[in-house]
């Protein structure tokens, strides 16, 4: 699809009417009837608080719901009710868009009338209940808002055996990377800057994929490896809403972020191929969260077949791996037999660097370079939840600084495999 | 004068300060031989009623508004007599006049306080509201704050204290006395006797206390007010009195009743939403306020204004449409006097000439009885620094020569001073060059003013707001009798777009009424218009 036939003549009208704004609020949407009104309801209160003032517009990105979920931002419209005390008109409105529904298509609409109507600040919820308060969605418009940071991306407390992928690979890579310690690389609900949303519309990761199926974490290195102030904003740890929404698999989800993640490596190349220490991206809004207290529902039972997927994938791994590193990863498994292995910092992070070089120069078809990481990224998360079930939240937590640190200590050698590989 | 009881329904008022219009002897101090020899003006201006701010004797403490004798003329002002050949001379023009009438308060001067302070028993003492303690009806707002510590003033005369709602040399008269109440009635016998066509009555929701209670608006309030009315309908036809109670619309409904209190109040609350409109380019505050309005009884009717004589009051406001008002239109904190600011209607605007168009068209065509603040038809500026309220109460300017034309006198003797910068001084914003000049804002005003008075949709229709999706349009219809004008105003200083849901009409021929030009058919699809920063269209709709 391209751009010119992104916007619909109904909703270029009402982009008309609309007019040129301050804060655009974007929630994508595709079948979210039970939790559509209480979003919209979060988000028209945090902008009554923090933005009362501000030209406000409110749009449903939406990518062909069949469960009047269309139906019922149209009928919640704020100006009816009590609640809403503005001083403005606020508009709202579902804009439809066309072609695979998904996150990438309906950010890519958010952002195109963001730039249209010159929006100063975006921000993009999700619509799954509870999932940002109204004071958390202030508290990201407000850096970019009133700030002028170009992305704000929420940092809450979590416990140290939560979203392993981001944690055990995600987190750390873009750390070493980019230089920046982001928390949440994974952009689900974010706010950014009119200038940002503008330069991620020229950018071509819309239409391809992997980048497409894994827009969130395209967006958050986008920012983070070009001339663009970041900021993290605290949010309260999210309450579980009542979500119909099925909770996608490891199968799902892998495949599109790591390969967006080395995607972005490669498409970055120039911005991150120096050695320098990494810094922390601004917490504003309080301190940095500790890890949380509670239990973490980490997945258990894993890592039993470690070694056997070891020896099934030895071909495959021969030609992604280093010879010391694949000498090093065939010892963990032979040592696991058929129990958890222990899968050390050193060994993951050489493994991880391996692909992404590997991704880099293409020595097999990519998405099998991907697929083949699985595994391996199953083992570690075995071996990590294993060593620390037992363990204080606090400890976890201190050892995924550690990783963190030895991604960033071993950068060197992800330089020297990628510039080696033609 | 035309015989119609409901002249006010449709009249255009014309708010003006005696002392600041026209100074026929030289002293320095407007007077009503003055502004007798400028009716003709007032006249050409298209106005039909002229509302005079106080002229009695005062010792000029609140301009005026502390009266110190209500049977005479403030002798700087000229005589009783001037006042009568200045009423005649009016109504000759077809001009009505109504007076202030101050109810609440006299001057601390005035011959019935010092008598009633002179001894506890004297028959006047119960004139006035007093207390041994300055701790009676606690918790009462205080309503110039700036000035203000307290309601209760402490008299040394008679060791007592005294209640006033304004200023502490304004004292309260006692509305619970029915010899008050008589006196007041005589007040209005004498002025509508000699010919006055009605008052404006200050401050009326504060004439009775009692404990427990904000001390506004009371029931007992209103029976006051319904003998004062009674008293007027027994002895007087078409004659009007006109409330000044700064409430929200639900509040000053009451003062309506049943068309047996007042025949007209101010409608405070839009005068702000308007400012508020224009200035965030949205016509929701505009919508609001109107449509939160109450409908009012068949013989009654609003009066809106866009500035007067006071400072624009944000009392009924929300907290955060008070400080977006402030930053908007007073970032100069001098500028700001109680709880609103200090400013006339043209340095409000900046001297945008499109956007006082647009203000004085809304006006207008609002439902309600426009009030026009004199000199804001010429578009005078104001001086924030005289303090008080003097700076939007300067000499007129008539012309760029001597004191502006308005006196003879060494500028130095002037009551106020004129305003003299090279913006909005007389040399460059005056009567007399804007008479020459066709397209001025004075014959501009004149435009408006007669194509207003062409029909009576404006002054006596229904309003219906159309919705269309741009909010930077603000589009309603006015309805009377089967006649329809469509007002379309772009709020914005950007062109604008607006797709009118005009099927309702359909069939209509819009006809702009200021050039009579024709517009297409109003058909079944949307009505497209689109204007220009600040345009608006007034359009009659004709099914030929």
């Amino acid at each position: 699809m391209t751009q010119a036939t992104l916007l619909s003549d109904d909703l270029l009208r009402r982009l008309i009417s609309v007019g040129q704004v301050d804060v655009l609020v974007g929630v994508p949407t595709l079948n979210n009837a039970d939790t559509i009104a209480g979003a919209l309801q979060a988000v028209d209160e945090a902008l009554t608080q923090h933005f009362a003032r501000a030209r406000t517009v409110v749009i449903a990105a939406d990518g062909g719901s069949r469960d009047g979920t269309v139906e019922i931002v149209g009928t919640t419209a704020p100006e009816g009710g009590d609640r809403y005390r503005g001083l403005r008109t606020r508009h709202r409105f579902v804009a439809a868009y066309r072609g695979v529904p998904g996150r990438a298509a309906a950010i890519r609409l958010i952002f195109t009338a963001a730039d249209l109507l010159q929006a100063r600040a975006v921000a993009v919820v999700d619509p799954e209940a509870g999932a940002l308060t109204p004071a958390a969605i202030g508290g990201l418009l407000r850096p970019v808002g009133a700030d002028s940071f170009d992305l704000a991306a929420p940092v809450r407390a979590r416990h140290p055996l939560e979203r392993l992928l981001v944690t055990q690979l995600i987190r750390p890579l873009v750390r070493a990377a980019y230089g920046r310690q982001l928390d949440e690389p994974l952009l689900t609900e974010f706010a950014c800057s009119g200038r940002f949303a503008a330069h991620c519309l020229a950018e071509d990761a819309w239409d391809r994929s992997p980048m497409r199926e894994g827009i969130e974490l395209w967006l958050a290195v986008t920012a983070l490896s070009g001339r663009f102030r970041a900021c993290q904003t605290v949010v309260e740890a999210a309450p579980p809403g009542p979500s119909a929404r099925p909770r996608l698999g490891l199968q799902d989800v892998f495949a599109p972020l790591v390969g967006s993640l080395f995607a972005a490596l490669e498409a970055h190349a120039g911005a991150w191929q120096r050695d320098v220490p990494s810094e922390p991206v601004p917490v504003i809004g309080g301190d940095h969260p500790p890890p949380h207290e509670g239990t973490a529902g980490a997945p258990s039972g894993l890592g039993g077949t470690f070694a056997q997927d070891v020896r099934d994938l030895r071909p495959v791994l021969e030609s992604i791996l280093a010879p010391d590193t694949f000498t090093a990863l065939a010892a963990v498994a032979e040592a696991a037999g058929s129990e958890a292995p222990r899968y050390t910092d050193e060994v993951w992070v050489s493994t991880v660097y391996d692909f992404a070089a590997a991704y880099h120069a293409g020595v097999i078809d990519r998405a099998h370079i991907v697929k083949a990481l699985m595994p391996l990224y199953v083992g570690r998360v075995a071996s990590f939840v294993t060593r620390h079930a037992a363990a204080a939240p606090g400890e976890a937590a201190q050892n995924l600084e550690t990783l963190a640190q030895q991604f960033e200590r071993s950068k060197p050698y992800l330089i020297e495999r990628w510039n080696r590989t033609p | 004068m035309e015989t119609n009881p409901l002249w006010y329904k449709d009249a255009v008022i014309y708010q003006l300060h005696v002392k600041s219009f026209c100074d026929s002897n030289g002293d320095g101090v407007g007077d009503f031989k003055g502004l007798t020899s400028r009716l003709d003006y007032l006249e050409e201006l298209g106005v039909d009623c002229l509302w005079l701010l106080p002229m009695y004797p005062s010792p000029f403490r609140d301009d005026g508004y502390d009266i110190a004798d209500y049977y005479s003329i403030h002798p700087g002002y000229g005589t009783l007599e001037d006042f009568r050949e200045f009423l005649v001379e009016a109504h000759g023009r077809g001009l009505r006049v109504i007076t202030e009438l101050v109810l609440n308060h006299t001057s601390d001067q005035h011959a019935w306080f010092k008598e009633a302070r002179s001894a506890r028993d004297h028959p006047r003492r119960d004139w006035y509201v007093w207390s041994d303690t300055d701790d009676r009806y606690a918790g009462v707002r205080i309503i110039f704050l700036d000035t203000e510590q307290s309601n209760w003033a402490w008299d040394p005369v008679s060791k007592a204290y005294y209640w006033h709602r304004f200023f502490s040399h304004q004292p309260d008269l006692n509305f619970d006395n029915p010899a008050v109440r008589e006196e007041i009635c005589n007040v209005m016998k004498f002025w509508l006797d000699m010919g006055v066509d009605g008052f404006r009555v200050d401050a009326v929701p504060y004439l009775i206390e009692r404990d427990g209670s904000s001390c506004e608006n009371l029931p007992e309030t209103h029976d006051v007010l319904k003998f004062i009315r009674a008293r007027l309908d027994a002895q007087f036809e078409a004659k009007v009195l006109l409330a000044e109670a700064n409430q929200w619309p639900d509040d000053v409904r009451a003062y309506f009743g049943d068309g047996d209190e007042f025949h007209m109040a101010f409608h405070f609350p839009l005068m702000p939403r308007m400012f508020m409109a224009l200035r965030l380019e949205d016509r929701k505050p505009l919508v609001e306020i109107v449509e939160r309005t109450p409908a009012i009884p068949e013989t009654c009717q609003w009066g809106i204004f866009l500035r007067n004589h006071d400072e624009l009051t944000l009392e009924m406001v929300t907290d955060v449409e008070r400080d977006y008002m402030y930053e908007e239109y007073a970032r100069d904190p001098v500028a700001r006097l109680n709880l609103g600011i200090r400013r006339r209607l043209a340095p409000l605007l900046e001297g945008d000439r499109r956007r006082i168009e647009l203000m004085n068209g809304l006006l207008m065509s609002l439902p309600g009885s426009p009030i026009v603040y004199y000199g804001d038809e010429i578009g005078m500026g104001d001086n924030i620094y005289l303090g008080d309220r003097n700076g939007v109460r300067t000499p007129m300017q008539w012309n760029g020569g001597w004191n502006g034309g308005f006196s003879t006198a060494d500028p130095e003797r002037l009551a106020q001073p004129l305003i003299s910068n090279p913006v909005f001084g007389y040399q460059a914003v005056n009567v007399e060059s804007q008479r020459r000049t066709d397209h001025s804002l004075l014959n501009w005003m004149r435009r408006l003013i007669r194509v207003r008075r062409s029909t009576r949709v404006f002054s006596r229709g229904s309003i219906s707001f159309l919705s269309p999706a741009n909010h930077r349009v603000l589009a309603y219809t006015r309805s009377l009798d089967g006649d329809t004008v469509l007002v379309v105003n772009n709020l914005s200083g950007t062109a604008q777009v607006a797709e009118l849901d005009l099927r309702a009409l359909e069939g209509a021929i819009p006809i702009e009424m200021f050039g009579r030009s024709l517009f297409p058919r109003i058909g079944e699809l949307p009505y497209m218009l689109t204007l220009g920063p600040y345009d608006f269209y007034w359009f009659k709709l004709r099914w030929l």
